[in-house]
């Protein structure tokens, strides 16, 4: 059958079976990254809820290349592939990182510098649903204050790390935030990152209906609240101008995308008198800061 | 840093050059790194640690100077060197490192990784201790690491490192394992000696081009490399692994004699000298402590040496065909320069298992660790422990 002409992909860069939950932001993700990367694609994935959704061994969701790899070495082991292939002469192949959050703001972080710091020629891709999902739905440092998770019972006190702060650090030539409900704005950004070279990192909005606890149908529609909430702001840098690429045309509370999240449902019953208010505090100060950094990054 | 790391060195009368060979004294490191050249490495990962670090430096220094034809990456960690190291062996880079004590445990799960993607790669490890804090000549570390897969080789002198590594690649690249090849720090790592340097020729000759037809990243045939298998599938992949381990033995002696064919020097899984039908006690050893125990058995024409070099997989036939001459009567003294917590040191277990079935006498010493001086005077207390008593499965801690 023939995909309507409206369709942003007209013929499909990933098999079927792909085997995530329904809902699930990963599959979505995989799907928009080989449109725009292409068959000539080493993708490297370290343990992550992706490891399971690529597919076991011998079969592969992607029509590219995949190496699967340890939890702690995705940027690491996507340096010796990059380094390898330019031996060869396979400079047009591109490298490219999908890891989940765990793999990206915990045990993948020292990698992830190290490569970042010595600009590798890669993309670095992280799909972030804010928790160990693959594991159960257990805290990572990526994982937003309030929270319920496996190992923060009670919701977790403090907020997700700024990783886009550390990434800023490290002066990429790209680096932006992408939803998988602002379909535009994400193949932009991809396509940004593949024309670029060095180290280029992009992290994903990443809805997770068994980890999040909302009905699978809901998952772009939250991601959608995420960006209108400025709870996941979207924005970019190139050569360390940073701008917004996503002004919500009228600002919403972040409840709006708290409440449909059973991990967030606490915070409306009671027990949390202050909750809502402190990640409502969090997120406009967040988003102060970045509309700060575009002022001052401006000029550079 | 100096020009070159390595001094030529006029020879004596009686000394005569092998064919297509430079006189050269060199430091256990420096023949490492030499070798990784002649080998045609192609990419290097590198994070220091003593005292390797002079391995990599040379390397890097080479490359520099445009001597060496190579990339070389500095990673962040062990873990990463050995991570990349994995991801571009996968494309089919010819690939090296080295790496000592907390760096090799560091990348411990990586070993794991590259040895069960059944990846060729050759890593050296020059052998130092992880807590207290060390630094001198001890084999815990890479004897820690003898469940990870990978193949081990302990070296006795620089010429042995040099040759050594040229013959790894060989051996890993026709089993697709990898090699991990052992220098004693410092005692080797840091000591100049002799080193016949072979031309490249002689080293194109032996290693041919790094070719992988399978198990290698093809961007025109898209494939998964290490995806999540299932029980059987498991299975089958470590009883194929098995049937290779089996290999790794026999192949060491046939590529040690095709060695000495093109480059004059013999080598072999493992090293009798003094084993005949006389033999009342045989040493057993590994790497540096070797040499020393020569120089004592000459005054011990009872008492033979067996060298260790092939120590993973443990090469069981080569040890009893060099065993066989002493007959069943004689005892055996294993020299533990390891600790890993048990009552009796890896050697130790290794030659008991060896040797299972075998009517001989088996004890054993730790010796030497954290670099402790194994002197001629501590090999010699060594063969006189059984003055007043027949050692039967005892074990001393010799200081």
């Amino acid at each position: 059958m023939e995909p309507a002409k409206e369709f942003i992909i007209q013929k499909e860069s990933i098999y079927s079976g792909a085997l995530s939950c329904r809902g699930c932001g990963w599959t979505l993700l995989a799907r928009y990254v080989s449109h725009v990367m292409g068959p000539n694609t080493v993708y490297v994935v370290p343990a992550c809820c992706f490891s399971i959704i690529a597919g076991p061994s011998p079969m592969n969701l992607m029509k590219g290349t995949v190496v699967h790899t340890l939890f702690a070495a995705a940027a690491a082991t996507a340096t010796g592939v990059r380094h390898a292939l330019d031996r060869q002469g396979k400079k047009d192949t591109w490298v490219v990182v999908l890891a989940g959050d765990g793999g990206t703001f915990d045990i993948g972080l020292q990698a992830l510098s190290g490569a970042a710091a010595r600009q590798e020629n890669i993309i670095y891709i992280c799909n972030n649903n804010a928790a160990y999902m693959n594991t159960g739905v257990q805290s990572s440092t990526g994982t937003p204050a309030g929270a319920k998770t496996a190992t923060d019972p009670s919701g977790k006190k403090l907020p997700a790390k700024n990783l886009m702060g550390i990434i800023e650090a490290h002066h990429l030539p790209y680096y932006a935030t992408a939803s998988p409900a602002f379909l535009d704005d994400l193949i932009l950004k991809l396509e940004k990152a593949k024309n670029s070279e060095g180290f280029r990192f992009l992290m994903i909005d990443g809805p997770c209906p068994p980890g999040h606890k909302h009905d699978p149908e809901l998952s772009i529609e939250l991601a959608r609240l995420a960006v209108e909430c400025n709870y996941f702001p979207l924005f970019e840098s190139e050569n360390g101008k940073l701008k917004i690429t996503c002004l919500p045309p009228k600002k919403k509370p972040v409840s709006d995308y708290l409440k449909p999240q059973g991990r967030f449902i606490h915070l409306f019953n009671g027990t949390y008198a202050n909750g809502i208010e402190e990640i409502q505090k969090q997120v406009d100060d967040n988003w102060q800061r970045l509309l700060k950094m575009e002022e001052i990054t401006s000029s550079l | 840093m100096p020009e070159s790391s390595t001094t030529e060195q006029s020879l004596t009368e009686d000394q005569v050059l092998p064919n297509n060979h430079t006189k050269k004294v060199m430091k256990g490191n420096i023949a490492a790194a030499v070798a990784a050249k002649l080998c045609r490495v192609s990419l290097v990962t590198a994070y220091p640690i003593t005292p390797q670090t002079s391995i990599i430096e040379e390397i890097t220094s080479m490359i520099d100077r445009g001597e060496f034809d190579a990339t070389s990456v500095n990673m962040e960690s062990e873990h990463s060197v050995f991570a990349a190291l994995k991801g571009a062996s996968l494309v089919g880079e010819r690939v090296f490192t080295a790496t000592s004590g907390q760096g090799l445990l560091y990348a411990h799960e990586v070993l794991h990784a590259i040895a069960h993607m059944r990846l060729p790669i050759v890593a050296c490890n020059v052998g130092r201790p992880s807590f207290p804090w060390n630094i001198w000549a001890d084999q815990t570390d890479s004897i820690s690491q003898r469940d990870t897969g990978w193949i081990q080789f302990y070296c006795e002198s620089s010429q042995e490192v040099l040759d050594t590594i040229i013959q790894s690649y060989k051996l890993a690249e026709k089993l697709q394992l990898p090699v991990m090849v052992v220098l004693d720090a410092f005692y080797l790592s840091h000591t100049s000696e002799n080193v016949y340097l072979p031309d490249q020729s002689l080293a194109d000759t032996f290693l041919p081009p790094a070719v992988r037809e399978n198990n290698r990243v093809d961007t025109e045939q898209p494939r998964s490399f290490g995806g999540l298998v299932g029980p059987n599938m498991y299975d089958e992949y470590n009883r194929l692994y098995w049937e290779d381990i089996n290999k790794v033995e026999k192949a060491t002696n046939t590529i040690g004699r095709e060695f000495s064919e093109i480059f004059g020097r013999t080598y072999g899984a493992v090293e009798a000298v003094n084993i005949h039908n006389n033999t009342k006690k045989i040493l057993v050893t590994m790497a540096t402590i070797t040499t020393t125990a020569r120089q004592v058995i000459d005054d011990y024409p009872d008492t033979g040496l067996l060298k260790i070099r092939l120590f993973k997989p443990f090469p069981k036939k080569s040890i009893l065909e060099a065993m066989k001459p002493a007959g069943d009567g004689c005892t055996i003294i294993t020299i533990d320069r390891n600790f890993t917590g048990d009552t009796e040191g890896a050697l130790m277990q290794e030659m008991k298992r060896a040797l299972f079935g075998k009517s001989v006498k088996i004890s054993g010493v730790y010796a030497g660790l954290g670099g402790r001086d194994v002197s001629a005077g501590t090999i010699e207390k060594i063969i006189n422990l059984d003055v007043n008593s027949p050692l039967t499965d005892e074990v001393t801690w010799i200081k």
